[in-house]
């Protein structure tokens, strides 16, 4: 168990920088996914923790030890790679003690290590095959049991649901959840998918062209967004985002000449706006039907309707800006129905048009 | 063309009442006959090439070897004539032979250069892909053209060889590399695992390049030393590639023919001399054909042979890419 510390991590290739300033505290026995698109250095910044990447400058510490110049055997992590990296003409048993080997264990003790992350693994009558005997999940499985053997600091994931089927990856993630309750370790868990990112997470680390745009809990990230990038980025479907103004005394004006007035702190926090133009955002789900049209403050038509069961997902245009409101199952038919909505001014958000940042 | 199978006929009442039923079973029996007919075709001709060209003459070569055959009189049955005038008598079979096994065993020196040539220019070596073409030259080099080049190389009196030799001070004399019993066949050998080892090269540097990173990575992070990651990893991984490797060396052993014919004839005193070059020079030197085809038969037999163990040094699945 240890703590993790990235200060003002920086990575260059010659003059392009990927990563640019990165601090991060984890704390001990803590869950924190790196979540961004392509590009945004998130993998790079697990490869410079793991060791495999020199660092350009800034530090990495695990349990107060800067391990900058340390070799990746000696940093005591152990690293579930997005493509498993399982060795693919050893069985499951010799990938799974390939680095109790090397460590000196006695081979009593590696038998006993293997046999028991077999079983929380449920991969016990595996072990006798080799890789490519094993289905996508298996492997996973088994990629996580050479990690857990290891008994490491620290638990390194990148991207290790991105080659599976969108229903796999679905009870892969449960299981990973479920694995972490039995085997709290320290972990940095990359991904691009904001699903992981939200259901698995201590907290989440928000990256985007190597900069760490919002570090919280999925709850203070997706509530609480600390700018466009961020805003846009976790949700599905993403945030509504609309170009407005503010016309005065804590009023918004949407697209289409709607007058939307926040009231309380919502209202107060906009006098710190630097300027009248901004970004105003609403979540799908916060797109309240009216049941009053004349009390509606966004009143169209809709455009696209996507019955998903659950919910219905309903498209329309407001002042040339396409927006998607989250709406009860069957509420609304056909294109061309008439929507209201009304929104509770504590669940929309203001940024800066210029810089993207929350007001 | 009808890709679904055709629901069961013979539905009471209907028009297809009186029709004979079509069985599923059929249906897919005749789908596979045709299915089968169409490889056929696509096959048939490069099928007929290797009739004609390889099993034919393959064939007929081994009915040959038990004959008594020249081209201006009748063929007579033999028996094993041939072959025991082969292994009783014929001195220069058994040194052929043994040259031939000598030339195949120097294969894995050429392999383990090539190797160590892969790894070199497979690295963050400066100019590494200028080495790379200028090792993998020697190998479009036609044989006779490296023959002549070694044997100015080898030569005693103006050899460029014999100059640095004498030149650094290792010799006083000159060496006669290819007219010396003891020299000529290793110098021959050096001469081929020059002309190869880039081939070699290229294939080692293929396997190796198409083996994930990943590996080395979570190997490195698992603790395992640089040797522990050749051994464990890139070794076991390159056996595809070594495979190719050893039955291209064994194929060369057996068929380096024009390089010796350049560069010693077989000679001197068949201190050079293999089994093609002996097949060479008992069916076209003295018109024993018959003779000939046994020893090609015997070469052939031999081959095989190798060719499986090859493949079971390497685990059997020769040629299988293994992946995660």
């Amino acid at each position: 168990m240890a703590r993790l510390t990235l200060s003002a991590l920086r990575k260059s290739y010659g003059a392009h920088a990927v990563v640019h300033g990165v601090d991060l505290d984890v704390a001990d026995r803590e869950f924190i996914v790196l979540v961004g698109p392509s590009g945004c250095g998130k993998s790079t910044i697990l490869r410079m923790i793991a060791g495999l990447e020199e660092i350009t400058s800034g530090s990495i510490a695990i349990d107060g030890r800067v391990v900058n110049e340390v070799d990746p055997k000696d940093r005591d992590i152990a690293m579930v790679f997005q493509d498993y990296a399982l060795y693919p003409h050893m069985t499951v048993e010799q990938n799974m003690a390939f680095s109790l080997r090397y460590r000196g264990f006695a081979k009593a003790e590696i038998r006993q290590r293997v046999a028991a992350a077999a079983r929380m693994l449920d991969i016990e009558t595996l072990v006798a095959r080799l890789p490519r005997q094993l289905s996508g999940g298996q492997r996973q499985r088994v990629a996580m049991g050479r990690a857990i053997v290891r008994d490491p600091k620290v638990f390194l994931f990148d991207e290790p649901l991105s080659n599976l089927d969108a229903k796999l990856r679905v009870a892969m993630r449960t299981e990973i959840k479920a694995l972490r309750q039995r085997v709290p370790v320290t972990t940095v868990y990359v991904t691009h998918d904001q699903v992981e990112a939200m259901t698995l997470a201590d907290r989440i680390v928000v990256l985007d062209k190597g900069t760490a745009q919002q570090i919280g809990t999925p709850e203070e990230v997706y509530e609480t967004p600390a700018s466009t990038f961020v805003a846009a980025f976790m949700g599905a479907p993403p945030m509504n985002l609309l170009p407005a103004s503010l016309s005065g005394e804590g009023a918004v004006e949407l697209p289409g000449g709607t007058r939307l007035q926040l009231s309380g702190a919502s209202s107060s926090r906009l006098d710190r706006a630097p300027s009248r133009e901004i970004w105003f955002g609403v979540r799908p789900e916060h797109l309240v039907p009216a049941r009053d049209t004349s009390k509606a403050e966004i009143v169209a038509k809709a455009r696209v309707v996507e019955p998903l069961g659950s919910d219905t997902m309903v498209q329309f245009d407001l002042g040339g800006v396409a927006l998607i409101a989250r709406m009860p199952p069957k509420s609304v038919r056909a294109p061309g129905d008439p929507l209201a909505f009304t929104m509770d001014p504590h669940d929309v958000h203001v940024f800066d048009r210029a810089s993207g940042r929350r007001i | 063309m009808n890709t679904a199978p055709p629901q069961r006929a013979g539905v009471a009442g209907s028009a297809d009442a009186v029709a004979p039923p079509v069985r599923a079973a059929d249906w897919y029996r005749r789908k596979r006959t045709r299915e089968a007919m169409l490889v056929a075709c696509f096959l048939l001709p490069s099928l007929m090439i290797f009739f004609l060209y390889r099993i034919l003459p393959l064939g007929w070569n081994v009915i040959l070897s038990f004959e008594y055959w020249s081209p201006l009189k009748a063929a007579r049955f033999a028996g094993l004539d041939n072959y025991a005038e082969m292994f009783l008598e014929d001195d220069v079979f058994w040194q052929a032979l043994t040259n031939t096994l000598i030339f195949i065993l120097a294969s894995p020196i050429a392999i383990l250069l090539a190797l160590a040539v892969a790894l070199a220019v497979n690295s963050d070596l400066k100019g590494a892909a200028i080495y790379r073409t200028i090792i993998f030259l020697s190998y479009p080099l036609m044989s006779v053209a490296v023959g002549i080049v070694w044997r100015w190389l080898y030569d005693e009196r103006g050899g460029f060889i014999n100059f640095v030799l004498r030149g650094t001070g290792l010799i006083k004399e000159p060496i006669p590399f290819l007219q010396s019993f003891g020299w000529a066949l290793p110098s021959v050998i050096l001469a081929d695992i020059w002309q190869v080892v880039g081939f070699y090269m290229i294939i080692l540097l293929t396997g190796l390049q198409s083996i994930p990173q990943h590996l080395y990575e979570a190997a490195r992070i698992d603790g395992a030393p640089a040797s522990a990651r050749f051994l464990r990893i890139t070794l076991p991984m390159l056996r595809p590639s070594l495979f190719i490797c050893a039955v291209i060396g064994i194929l060369n052993s057996f068929t380096a023919f024009d390089l010796v014919y350049v560069m010693t004839g077989g000679g001197p005193a068949h201190a050079t001399e293999l089994l093609v070059t002996h097949i060479y020079n008992m069916g076209f030197g003295e018109t024993r054909f018959d003779y000939a085809a046994a020893l090609t038969v015997v070469q052939f037999t031999l081959l095989v042979i190798l060719t499986f163990l090859a493949n079971r040094a390497v685990g059997g699945n020769a040629g299988s890419v293994e992946s995660a």
